[in-house]
C-alpha cells in the first residue's frame, strides 16, 4: 500500500528529506494547517474560526516557538545519541537541570552585570549547557564505561534531576520556584536558534564523517571497530551532543520566563520524554522531529488558548495526545528505523 | 624473492592453551593460499596474529622480507594486509560506498564534510578494475550475500590491501557465488593481490588454492601444492587418521510409511507462498534427502512438519494418523526428533547450562519430571551422556551453551535429538560448522538410525552430505520439487540444474543462464512478488 502523499514531488523537500514518511509528515501538516486556514476565514465565528484565529494569531506563533524550544532541542539531542547506539531516556532530567542552573547563574551574576564582558543571560545559557553536559557525561560513563543498562541509567538521571533540582531551589532560594529574576529572552532567539540547531544538525548527521561513523555505531558498532574507529568515542560524542542540545532546551525554557518552577513534575512537564516521541515520529530525521516537535507545542500552545476563550477542554486529556499520536503512528505507519544495535553494549576485542 | 607472507616460528599461547606452535608459513606474492583444518586446529588465531590482533609469543611476521611488530589490526591494515571475516562487518542501512570508505572517507571543508563525489568514484574505480559487479549507491541490505563479500573486498582494497585474509569465505555463499568468488580471486591474484584463505572444507581447497597449508592443534602438518594431493591425503593431514570419505550406505528394504505430506501449502512470514503442492513420503529405515539453494522453501517445509508453523493448505499424516490441529508438543511426544536451522535461536538456550539444555522439550517426560519439579540429577546424567558419546567440548555439564564453539553446540544438538529414541528425526543442516572428524561421526549415527529402523528427513545445503545418505533424494526449487532423484546415479551436475529449476535433459540450456538464474532467486527481492500476492 503506497502513501499517496508520499509519492507527491517536491523538489526542495525531495533534496532535504530522503524518506517518504517524513516528506508525507510535513506535506499533511502544511494541509492541514491550510485547510484550517481557509475555512476558518470562510466561517469567522465557528470553532474552526476561532481555531483559525488561534492557530495564525502572533501570541499562539510566540507561545508554540517557546514550547517547542525545548521539545526539538531535546529531541535532536536524542537523535545524536540514540543513533550513536545509546538511547537516552534522561532527556527531561537534561531540560530540568539546565533549567534551574541557567537561572541560579543568572541570579548570581545578577541580571545587568556581565562575566568578562558575557552578559547575565548569556552567562546563564552557557552555565545551563554546562550543567546538562556534566549530567550527559555521567549518564555516558556510566553507560559506555561500565555497561549499565541505559534505560535504568536514564531514568536515572531524570530522577536524579527531578529531585535535585526543586531541592537546590529549596536550599539557595528558600522555595522549591525560584524568585522571577523580571528578565527574559524574546522567543525570536529561540525560534532562531531551533531553525539553526535542526539544519546543523541534519547536516552533520547527512554529510559529515562524524554523521557517517555515528550511524554506524548505532548500526553495527563492529563495523566501525574493525575499520578503527573508537565506538566508544563517537558513542561518548552523540552522547555528550545530547547533553549540549538538552542544554540549549532548558535553558531557553526557563530563561524565556526567567524563572525555575520547581513543584510537581517541575516546568519541563514532560517536555523531554515528549521530545522522545517527536524523534521517534520524525524517524530520527531533525526535520521530521523540528516538524513534529512544532505540532505537538502548536498542540499544547492553542489548548491553552482555547481555555481563555472558554472551551472547557481538559489540559491533561490534550497532554497525552503526542503519546495517542506515537502509538497510533508507529502501528501504523510502523516505518520508524530504530538503530540496530540502539541499546546494547559495545565491547571492543582488541 | 621473498615471499609476500612469512610467518616464521609463530607461537601463541593463552592461558593454559597453546594456539600456535612454532609454525611457518610462507605465502608466495600473488598466489591463493589456503589454511586448512579442524576447528579449534588454530588457524584462526594464526591469521589473527597477522593481522595484529594477537602479539605472537614468539616468532616474527614478515612482509616482503620486512620483520613487522603489529600493534592492533590498525598497523597491520598500513602494512597492506586486509581482512574479509566470515560475517560481514558492513552497516546493512548504508550504502555501498559508504561503507566502502568507512573510516577512511575522502573529505572537504578541512576534514570535516564527507566527499561524496570522490568517495564514489574511487568505489567506481576499484570495482571497474578488478571486474566486479557492483552498485555504489545500493543499499548493503537490498544486495545479495556474494554482492555484499564483494563489498567486504572492495573495503579492504580501498585501504591498500596486498594480502586479503578471507575467514571461511564460502560458508555463507552459494555453489554458483562460490564459483563467482573464484573468479574474483583470479582476478585479484592477475593483479599482485595475494590471498590467504581459511577454511574447513577439502572440496574449496582443492579448488581454489595454488597451496595449502594444513594445521592440527595448532601445529604445522605440512604445506602442500593444491594440484599434488588428493581430499583423502587431505583429510588425513587434518584428522590424524584415515578419514572414510564416504559414508557407507547399505541397501536396506524400506519399512512402513511413518510420514505422508500430500498437496501441502504453506506461506512464509510475508504470506508470500513459499512451499506450494509438495507430497511426498517417508517410510521407516529410509533416509529422505531435500537439496536445494537455500531460501527455496526448505525452512517452510520443515517448519510445517514439525508444527512451528500453520498449513495454508494440505495434509500431513504422521504414523498412520493426520497431524492437523496437533500442537509441537503432540509430536515431540510422539517421537518426532528435530535439528533445527539455526541452532542458537531454535535449538539452544544461550543461557541455559547444558543439563538445562539436554532436556529441552522432554522437560514434561520421565525420568525428568516429577509431579512438577524437575529432576536435575536424572537431567545431568542425561546431559553428560550425550555430552560423552557426542564428543562435545569441553566436556562440562555445567558449561553454558553460549561457552560451546558453533560445532560442538551442533554434536549437543544432534546429540540430544538423535538420544529421545525418535520414529522420526528431521534434520536441516545436521552438520552445519561440524569438522570433517565430527561430520564423520554423525554421519555414521545417522545411518545406525536408519538401519534401526527410523525415519530421517535430511535437508542440507552440503550436496555431497544429501546425496551419500539419502536413498531418494528431492530437489526442491521455489517450493516445488523440481525433482526425485536416486543419488547413486545422479551426477552433481543433473542435480545442479534441478536447483535452478531447469530439466537435466534439456541439453539448450546454457551453463551461463543457469548461473544467473540461480544468483537472481537468491539476490532478488521476494517483496516484488510480495506485492503481487498482497493484492
Amino acid at each position: 500500500m503506497r502513501n499517496p502523499i508520499a509519492d507527491l514531488s517536491i523538489p526542495i523537500l525531495d533534496d532535504l528529506i530522503e524518506s517518504d514518511y517524513t516528506r508525507s509528515l510535513v506535506v499533511g501538516v502544511v494541509v492541514v494547517f491550510g485547510l484550517l486556514g481557509i475555512v476558518g476565514a470562510a466561517f469567522p465565528d465557528s470553532v474552526a474560526g476561532d481555531l483559525a484565529g488561534i492557530a495564525f494569531s502572533t501570541s499562539t506563533a510566540t507561545s508554540t516557538a517557546r514550547l517547542a524550544a525545548p521539545i526539538v532541542l531535546a529531541g535532536l539531542g536524542g537523535i545524536f545519541a540514540e543513533k550513536s547506539g545509546v538511547i537516552n531516556i534522561g532527556l527531561e532530567g537534561l531540560l530540568i537541570i539546565s533549567a534551574f542552573v541557567s537561572i541560579y547563574a543568572a541570579s548570581v551574576v545578577g541580571i545587568g552585570n556581565s562575566v568578562l564582558g558575557i552578559p547575565a543571560l548569556a552567562v546563564a545559557f552557557l552555565a545551563g549547557i554546562a550543567a546538562s553536559t556534566a549530567l550527559s557525561a555521567v549518564f555516558a560513563v556510566v553507560c559506555i564505561e561500565f555497561k549499565a543498562d541505559q534505560i535504568i541509567a536514564g531514568l536515572a538521571v531524570w530522577l536524579i534531576a527531578l529531585g535535585l533540582a526543586p531541592f537546590l531551589s529549596r536550599v539557595l532560594f528558600g522555595g522549591v520556584n525560584t524568585p522571577n529574576l523580571g528578565a527574559s529572552v524574546g522567543w525570536r532567539y529561540f525560534a532562531a536558534l531551533v531553525v539553526i540547531a535542526t539544519l546543523g544538525s541534519w547536516w552533520l548527521l547527512n554529510r559529515t564523517t562524524f554523521g557517517k561513523h555515528l550511524r554506524a555505531s548505532g548500526e553495527n558498532p563492529k563495523a566501525l571497530d574493525t575499520v578503527g574507529v573508537s565506538v566508544s568515542r563517537v558513542r561518548y560524542a552523540g552522547v555528550l551532543l545530547s547533553g549540549v542540545l538538552s542544554g540549549v532546551g532548558g535553558s531557553a525554557l526557563a530563561l524565556s520566563i526567567g524563572q525555575f518552577v520547581g513543584s510537581g513534575e517541575t516546568m519541563v512537564q514532560g517536555k523531554g520524554f515528549i521530545a522522545i516521541v517527536a524523534y521517534l515520529f520524525g524517524n530520527y530525521n531533525p526535520l521530521g522531529t523540528l516538524g513534529a516537535g512544532v505540532l505537538f507545542a502548536g498542540l499544547d500552545a492553542t489548548q491553552i488558548r482555547l481555555q481563555q476563550l472558554g472551551y472547557a477542554i481538559p489540559d491533561t486529556l490534550v497532554q497525552t495526545i503526542p503519546y495517542v499520536v506515537v502509538i497510533v503512528v508507529l502501528t501504523l505507519v510502523g516505518r520508524t528505523q530504530i538503530p540496530e544495535a540502539a541499546g546494547e553494549h559495545y565491547e571492543t576485542e582488541e | 624473492m621473498n615471499p609476500a607472507v612469512h610467518l616464521d616460528g609463530i607461537t601463541k599461547r593463552f592461558p593454559g592453551v597453546v594456539a600456535n606452535d612454532d609454525v611457518d608459513l610462507a605465502v608466495e606474492r600473488g598466489s591463493v593460499h589456503a589454511l586448512l583444518g579442524e576447528n579449534g586446529a588454530g588457524k584462526t588465531t594464526l591469521m589473527n596474529v597477522l593481522y595484529g590482533l594477537y602479539e605472537p609469543t614468539e616468532g616474527t611476521v614478515r612482509l616482503d622480507g620486512e620483520p613487522q611488530s603489529f600493534d592492533s589490526p590498525r598497523d597491520a591494515i598500513d602494512a597492506g594486509i586486509g581482512m574479509i571475516h566470515q560475517h560481514f562487518m558492513l552497516v546493512d542501512p548504508m550504502t555501498v560506498w559508504e561503507n566502502v570508505v568507512l573510516g577512511n572517507e575522502p573529505t572537504t571543508w578541512g576534514g570535516l564534510r564527507v566527499d561524496k563525489e570522490a568517495a564514489r568514484e574511487a568505489v567506481v574505480e576499484l570495482s571497474e578494475r578488478y571486474g566486479f559487479d557492483v552498485d555504489p549507491d545500493a543499499a548493503i541490505a537490498d544486495v545479495s550475500v556474494g554482492e555484499q563479500q564483494r563489498v567486504e573486498i572492495l573495503k579492504a582494497l580501498y585501504r591498500g590491501a596486498d594480502v586479503l585474509i578471507m575467514d571461511e569465505p564460502t560458508a555463507v555463499l552459494t555453489p554458483q557465488e562460490v564459483e563467482e568468488l573464484y573468479g574474483v580471486f583470479e582476478e585479484l591474484t592477475e593483479q599482485g593481490k595475494t590471498i590467504i584463505f581459511i577454511s574447513h572444507k577439502l572440496g574449496e581447497a582443492l579448488s581454489a588454492a595454488d597451496d595449502i597449508t594444513v594445521l592440527r592443534d595448532g601445529v604445522n602438518v605440512g604445506t602442500v601444492a593444491a594440484e599434488d594431493v588428493t581430499r583423502e591425503d587431505l583429510a588425513e593431514m587434518m584428522v590424524g587418521r584415515e578419514v572414510l570419505m564416504e559414508p557407507a550406505t547399505t541397501p536396506q528394504e524400506a519399512g512402513d510409511r511413518v510420514l505422508s505430506v500430500s498437496g501441502l501449502d504453506v506461506d512464509d512470514d510475508r504470506g508470500v507462498r513459499a512451499v506450494s503442492d509438495l507430497s511426498f513420503e517417508l517410510r521407516a529405515g529410509e533416509v529422505f534427502g531435500i537439496a536445494g539453494v537455500d531460501g527455496n522453501g526448505q525452512s517452510q517445509l520443515v517448519e510445517a512438519i514439525t508444527g512451528l508453523r500453520e498449513l495454508a493448505d494440505g495434509e500431513i499424516h504422521y504414523l498412520g494418523e493426520s497431524l492437523s490441529g496437533t500442537t509441537r508438543r503432540d509430536r515431540i511426544d510422539r517421537g518426532m526428533a528435530f535439528i533445527p536451522e539455526d541452532r542458537q535461536e531454535r535449538g539452544l538456550v544461550m543461557s541455559y547450562d547444558l543439563t538445562e539444555n539436554a532436556i529441552l522439550g522432554s522437560q514434561h517426560d520421565q525420568p525428568f519430571a516429577r509431579g512438577g519439579r524437575l529432576d536435575w540429577s536424572a537431567s545431568r546424567d542425561h546431559a553428560e551422556s550425550v555430552i560423552e558419546q557426542y564428543d562435545v567440548r569441553p566436556p562440562d555439564a555445567a558449561a553454558e551453551a553460549e561457552a560451546l564453539s558453533g560445532g560442538n553446540q551442533q554434536k549437543f544438538i544432534v546429540g540430544r535429538e538423535f538420544e529421545r529414541d525418535p520414529d522420526l528425526v528431521v534434520a536441516m543442516h545436521p552438520t552445519r560448522g561440524v569438522d570433517i572428524g565430527s561430520t564423520e561421526f554423525l554421519h555414521d549415527r545417522l545411518l545406525e538410525l536408519r538401519a534401526e529402523g527410523k525415519a530421517v528427513l535430511l535437508v542440507s545445503s552440503k550436496l555431497d552430505e544429501v546425496q551419500g545418505l539419502s536413498d531418494r533424494l528431492a530437489v526442491i526449487h521455489e517450493g516445488e520439487f523440481s525433482g526425485v532423484v536416486d543419488p547413486a546415479t545422479v551426477t552433481e551436475e543433473e542435480i545442479g540444474l534441478l536447483m535452478a529449476g531447469e530439466t537435466p535433459d534439456d541439453d539448450s540450456v546454457e551453463a551461463a543462464s543457469l548461473h544467473e538464474e540461480a544468483t537472481d532467486q537468491i539476490a532478488g527481492d521476494p517483496t516484488a512478488d510480495g506485492d503481487e500476492v498482497d493484492a
